[in-house]
């Protein structure tokens, strides 16, 4: 039996399957858009495997995020407390973009002629005001089924204290019109915030027809070739869900391709006692990086689709893992503006033309092919021997470059690896620096086909001691996948002053009913309740602010006598995150409780150490330009014979059939008994700081 | 200097000044105690180059950029004696009159980056605290007349020498505020921002040099001038002119000369000072030059000294757009969006087709407050609103966005209004007033309706653009006013524009309406298939339809 992850990406679709006996094999296929089940079963069929071998398949995809991006998921109405139908297309009123007077600010996915209002209201306080009035809900509806409606949100206001009137208009929905995909804000969340959570069900509204048919397409063809496990689906919160409970709130897929890469550096990291990680994964397009301290990978419900420094994207407020992405991948194009200054990205060359080493005709410079020019990379185990790069292409369009900026060819190159690293520097900086994190405290666990070309130059700048290339690292992401559990999030806005008699009580109660519901969640789909834990958050802040900072609550019942303790942790988490503490009055605003199924999942074993020497891996020798570091005579490395117990020192280059892993000068190899390559940077004792 | 620098080099130094001001900026935001600075992000940060020229901002609203380089060259001129500025200094300001720029609010913070004994470069930032002193809690009022009346005045004085706190100086800051907590705990985060930056520029000094970072630096104005001067060739030349009423019956007026390379903005023809707070400081209209200077050239991100070299501001001292000491200025920015507006709309007469039509150009600045109804806790609102932009030649306005002097600004959401505040939100979408029909319409404008739920509940308010409504282009039609309606729980109803400390009652509303942007071009030209949506949308009524689309008459 075997244990299979795959994971649908822009360009690729990876697999990684793992035998009981522990052999482990990755496969890539292209992924195929419009029917991406195909790339899927392309992927399981390269790698010899079939579906009635699986004891476990769980899958990531971008079907989510891509119907949102390329606008075409379902058309969707809305329907909303009387007075509000405009909340969806006002926002927040902010403009990144701020010398722009032509700015375009988010347009709504829904129209407004199909946002219809009910009247009825609850009060903060989750006291109703006014009853709910559904006598015009018939003619709304008609006007729908008029309009071809596919799919209805609801968000009413303050149904985050009492759903009571969301349920009644979802389940009399459901009565007149049954066909119709139709999801309420209370089922994704109990978060405040009427355009965020408005937002939020619509996107999910939006993308729900078109996962529905995805996810029973695949499950079908799955089914079909004999798979008799139930797959899984991975999450945005790093954790994996249902298939039944994916369909029913599909936005939670958002962004689970790079959760998984998040949360595999953050097993990674446990595996080999590394509790600070940056995880940072290149891909074609571009770089993403996520943090991760005292082994827990950060999860915000503040995420916003498509935001840039010059638009305000599409809030989603599920949890998410925070990330910092930009648009630096090894496709990433290179380019001379009217002033004779170069630029690196955000455009790419994608998967079609590709970079112009390809040979595809690709025209433009990239990243990829500035670390050819450089030697970074083997021209004749170029796509892992796959392709032979076009290095006379390249040679032309760094001549175009060069003339441009009357620099050499060699200078071109090496500008726009500089330009990239730059450029991931400051991402990195965002993530740590500008969160109040110091990278030198971290270690970098770099993935994706760029992680290993880039990491040691990028730790080198920013003062970080060790890197880790892992095992995998091209289809890591896939690998993260067999290593999680399931997972779901309930958050809960609820503000309770914490000095009173009563809290401890009333926190007690509330989890235990959040708790509640989730066992019975996960009971009807014949989860027992033996195999689900909690693990209970509260979001604290100073009374009247709106700085809120997440700790660790106690599970079961809360005593009066833990109050004391529960809040000098708050103050003292604050003073962490925001450098001082108030004596002024401390109120929850919002439970968050995780809870958890365990799941037989991957158990990651060590590998034996090889008789092998290293000498044996060597290839052969070539010059690499490695920048600030010099141009050196390196040793080329043959990646598939490095074993457990080897090491070797830079200037250096591993060569993988997924990736290349660049060591400048004295900087230490060792290949630890994961297979994961863990780099130190300053052996010396610190040449940098 | 040698300009044989390796351009990659220079470009990278150029980008991490930006991400270093960013940093500055997060260590702000995150440390500050007022939820002004870090919720509103009433706040900035910059680095100048040794001479006080701009170099790089991290600011969330762009009224900020081309503030802190005015209070360093203030700093240079007051200090200017060797051995006054010292390694670890750091100078304050709010003064407008020496460069503190805006209001007595905005606390300006500066530090030199010395190398080897010289200054390479300068940190600084600027945030509205709560309160500074003065007249009124929150140091800002409406029946001010001289600024002693707003707050502690600090003229750009040494609050820590060469590292060390100068404790009288300390003393004299918390002595002279209503909540000293606050202003302590925003003061160390200042502080905290301005050494941030001092320490990454450091770092970069290190790596590349001294000598390179100094002509980073001059590579960068000069790539914002030219930036500027490109942009300047595309722009029609001439000298422009426009006269406008305003809603208190002032005429306001200004010239723009535009040549190959120079934007002289030209103010002094404008009326004597206020004799209230309704004025703005030489430097801070310079701002305002600056933005529009901006908005019409180069909008993206790169502002800095060299950028806006080409443009030149004349103003006559003791008039509203350069007041003479001690004129109050609390409400400036109400005088600076007028002004913003006014050379926009002096230009857009002349280039229709590359400028907006007038939006609701009002900060709708909003103060209102009184007791929570459940928690017995005093509430106090201080908001922007948010209005309808201009169509413009583009496409339609934006609906529902904060005004041009705002960034990132976010609105305050229902639900936390109605918890926080204790007041219920009965509406919060568009309105239907007539204005902005056109080619591409003016956005909508928004209507909120607080519900006060306890008696003795006070509202103070300044919007202009109430009388003289949102101006429209190429044959659009005009915008609809700002105002707030009161109606009152036994059914009555006021009006108004400018009103202090207005006492409201249980059940009282206070109805917000902004200003539908106005529309951009003849709106019978408008696609007959989009006047059928907007009507389908309910963004235009039949009436309206057929009384400026013609969609009656075109349809036959």
């Amino acid at each position: 039996m075997i244990r299979v992850a795959t994971d649908i990406g822009g360009t690729f679709t990876d697999l990684v399957a793992v035998t009981a006996d522990g052999k482990v094999s990755t496969a890539k296929s292209h992924t195929t858009p419009g029917q991406f089940e195909q790339g899927v079963m392309d992927v399981i069929e390269s790698n010899q495997i079939k579906p009635s071998e699986f004891a476990f398949f769980v899958h990531g995809t971008t079907i989510v995020i891509n119907a949102i991006t390329e606008k075409k998921g379902a058309k969707t109405a809305l329907i909303t407390s009387e007075g509000f139908r405009d909340v969806l297309e006002i926002g927040r009123g902010n403009r990144p973009d701020y010398f722009n007077l032509e700015y375009k600010k988010p347009i709504p996915f829904v129209t407004r002629y199909l946002r219809r209002e009910v009247s009825g209201r609850i009060n903060y306080k989750g006291a109703e005001v006014k009853t709910l009035d559904l006598s015009n809900l018939d003619a709304i509806l008609d006007d729908f089924r008029a309009e071809k409606v596919e799919a209805i949100a609801i968000c009413l206001l303050n149904s985050y204290a009492n759903s009571a009137h969301e349920a009644a208009l979802l389940n009399q929905v459901n009565l007149m019109w049954p066909e119709v995909a139709v999801v309420a804000s209370y089922q994704i969340t109990r978060e405040w915030r009427e355009y965020e959570r408005t937002n939020t069900v619509v996107m999910s509204a939006y993308v729900q027809p078109i996962t529905h048919r995805y996810l029973d397409d695949l499950t079908e063809r799955l089914n079909k070739e004999g798979m008799t496990c139930a797959p899984y689906i991975m999450q945005s919160n790093c954790g994996i869900d249902t298939v039944k409970n994916a369909r029913q709130i599909p936005i939670t897929m958002v962004e689970s391709g790079p959760a998984s890469g998040v949360w595999g550096a953050a097993v990674l990291g446990n595996l080999i006692n590394e509790s600070e990680v940056i995880a940072l994964d290149i891909g074609g397009t571009t770089a993403k990086c996520g943090l991760i301290t005292g082994g827990q990978v950060k999860l915000n419900t503040d995420y916003l689709i498509g935001r840039t420094d010059v638009f305000a994207g599409y809030p989603v407020i599920v949890p998410v893992v925070d990330l910092v992405e930009i648009g630096q991948g090894g496709g990433s194009i290179a380019w001379v503006d009217e002033f004779q200054r170069m630029h690196v990205g955000p455009q790419s060359a994608g998967a079609q033309p590709g970079p112009t080493s390809y040979g595809f005709g690709g025209t433009e410079a990239t990243t990829t092919d500035a670390n050819l020019a450089l030697g970074c990379i083997n021209p004749h185990y170029f796509c892992g021997g796959t392709l032979e790069a076009d290095m006379k292409a390249v040679e032309n369009t760094l001549e175009v470059l060069s003339s441009k900026l009357a620099i050499s060819k060699q200078e071109v190159a090496r500008g726009i690896v500089r330009l990239a690293n730059n450029n991931m520097v400051n991402a990195i900086k965002l993530i740590s620096v500008n969160r109040g994190h110091d990278p030198r405290d971290f270690t970098l666990i770099a993935f994706g086909g760029g992680g290993g070309m880039h990491a040691c130059a990028l730790a080198k700048e920013l003062g970080i001691k060790k890197v880790v290339i892992p095992n995998l690292s091209g289809v890591f992401s896939a690998w993260g996948m067999l290593l999680s559990d399931l997972r779901r999030d309930y958050l809960q806005t609820q503000i309770v002053e914490l000095s009173t008699p009563e809290t401890a009580q009333r926190l007690s109660d509330t989890f235990a009913a959040l708790e509640e519901t989730a066992y019975q969640e996960y009971e009807a789909e014949d989860i027992p309740r033996s195999r689900v834990h909690f693990l209970r958050y509260g979001r604290l802040r100073y009374q009247n602010q709106e700085h809120s900072t997440e700790i660790n609550l106690p599970g079961g019942a809360i005593a009066n006598s833990q109050m004391d303790d529960i809040l000098e942790y708050f103050h003292a988490n604050y003073e962490r995150e925001y450098t001082y503490r108030l004596d002024a009055p401390v109120e929850l605003v919002t439970y968050h409780l995780i809870a958890i199924a365990k799941v037989d999942k991957l158990k990651p074993e060590k590998l034996p150490r090889s008789k092998k020497k290293v000498k044996d891996a060597v290839k052969g020798q070539r010059k690499v330009d490695y920048l600030d570091a010099g141009i050196h005579q390196s040793t080329l490395y043959n990646g598939a014979l490095l074993a457990p117990g080897m090491s070797l020192v830079g200037p250096a280059i591993i060569e993988e059939a997924e990736t290349t892993v660049v060591i400048p000068p004295t900087m230490l190899c060792q290949v630890d008994e994961y297979r994961n390559y863990q780099i130190v940077t300053a052996p010396q004792g610190g040449t940098h700081e | 200097m040698s300009n044989s620098y390796d351009p990659i080099t220079l470009e990278i130094i150029q980008n991490s000044l930006q991400a270093a001001a960013d940093e500055m900026f997060a260590a702000l935001r995150r440390t500050a105690m007022s939820a002004i600075i870090y919720e509103v992000l009433d706040m900035g940060t910059g680095i100048t180059d040794r001479h006080g020229e701009l170099a790089g901002s991290g600011a969330g609203i762009p009224a900020f950029v081309g503030v802190l380089d005015k209070t360093v060259k203030h700093t240079l001129k007051k200090f200017s004696q060797p051995g006054e500025i010292e390694p670890g200094d750091i100078f304050i300001t709010n003064d407008p009159y020496h460069g503190g720029v805006t209001h007595l609010n905005d606390m300006v913070l500066t530090m030199p980056v010395f190398v080897e004994g010289e200054i390479v470069a300068w940190t600084a930032n600027i945030a509205h605290w709560n309160d500074v002193g003065g007249m009124v809690p929150g140091s800002m009022s409406t029946n001010a007349t001289e600024i002693f009346q707003e707050g502690m005045i600090y003229p750009g004085v040494k609050l820590i020498s060469k590292g060390k706190p100068i404790q009288s100086v300390f003393e004299i800051l918390t002595a002279n505020c209503r909540m000293p907590d606050f202003l302590t705990g925003d003061l160390w985060a200042g502080v905290a921002s301005v050494r941030v930056g001092e320490r990454r520029i450091l770092e970069i000094v290190n790596k590349y040099g001294r000598d390179v970072f100094l002509y980073a630096l001059e590579d960068y104005m000069n790539y914002g001038e030219q930036v500027s001067l490109n942009a300047l060739k595309q722009l029609p030349k001439g000298i422009f002119s426009l006269e406008e009423e305003q809603d208190s019956g002032q005429i306001y007026k200004v010239t723009v000369e535009i040549t190959d390379d120079e934007f002289i903005v030209d103010l002094r023809d404008n009326p004597d000072q206020d004799p209230g707070p309704f004025n703005m400081s030489a430097d801070d209209t310079t701002v305002g030059c600056q933005m529009v200077f901006k908005n019409v050239t180069s909008p993206g991100r790169i502002a800095n000294g060299g950028t806006f070299r080409p443009l030149k501001v004349l103003l006559r001292h003791g008039s509203v757009f350069h007041p003479k000491h001690p004129a109050a200025s609390g409400i400036y920015y109400e005088i600076g969006i007028r002004l913003h507006d006014l050379i926009m709309r002096c230009l857009a007469e002349h280039m229709p087709d590359r400028i907006p039509a007038g939006g609701f150009a009002s900060i709708c600045g909003t103060l209102f407050g009184g007791i929570h109804p459940d928690t017995g806790r005093n509430y106090a609102v201080i908001e922007p609103e948010l209005g309808g932009w201009g169509g413009s030649p583009t496409g339609d306005g934006m609906p529902g966005q904060f005004s041009a002097f705002h960034g990132e600004t976010y609105n305050c959401p229902a639900e936390v209004a109605e918890a926080r505040y204790g007041v219920t939100v009965d509406y919060l979408s568009f309105h239907d007033d007539d204005g902005g029909a056109g080619l591409y319409r003016g956005g909508k404008g928004v209507r909120i309706d607080y519900r006060i739920r306890s008696d003795n509940a006070w509202l103070t308010a300044a919007y202009t653009r109430s009388k003289v409504l949102p101006w429209s282009l190429k044959g659009g039609q005009d915008g609809s006013p700002n105002y707030i309606l009161i109606r009152r729980a036994n059914g009555a109803k006021e009006r108004y524009s400018v009103i202090s400390g207005l006492t409201l009652m249980t059940d009282d509303v206070i109805q917000v309406n902004t200003a539908t942007g106005a529309g951009w071009g003849d709106p019978k030209q408008r696609d007959l298939d989009l006047v059928r949506e907007d009507l389908k949308n309910g963004y235009i009524s039949i009436e309206q339809a057929n009384r400026y689309y013609g969609l009656d008459e075109r349809s036959s």
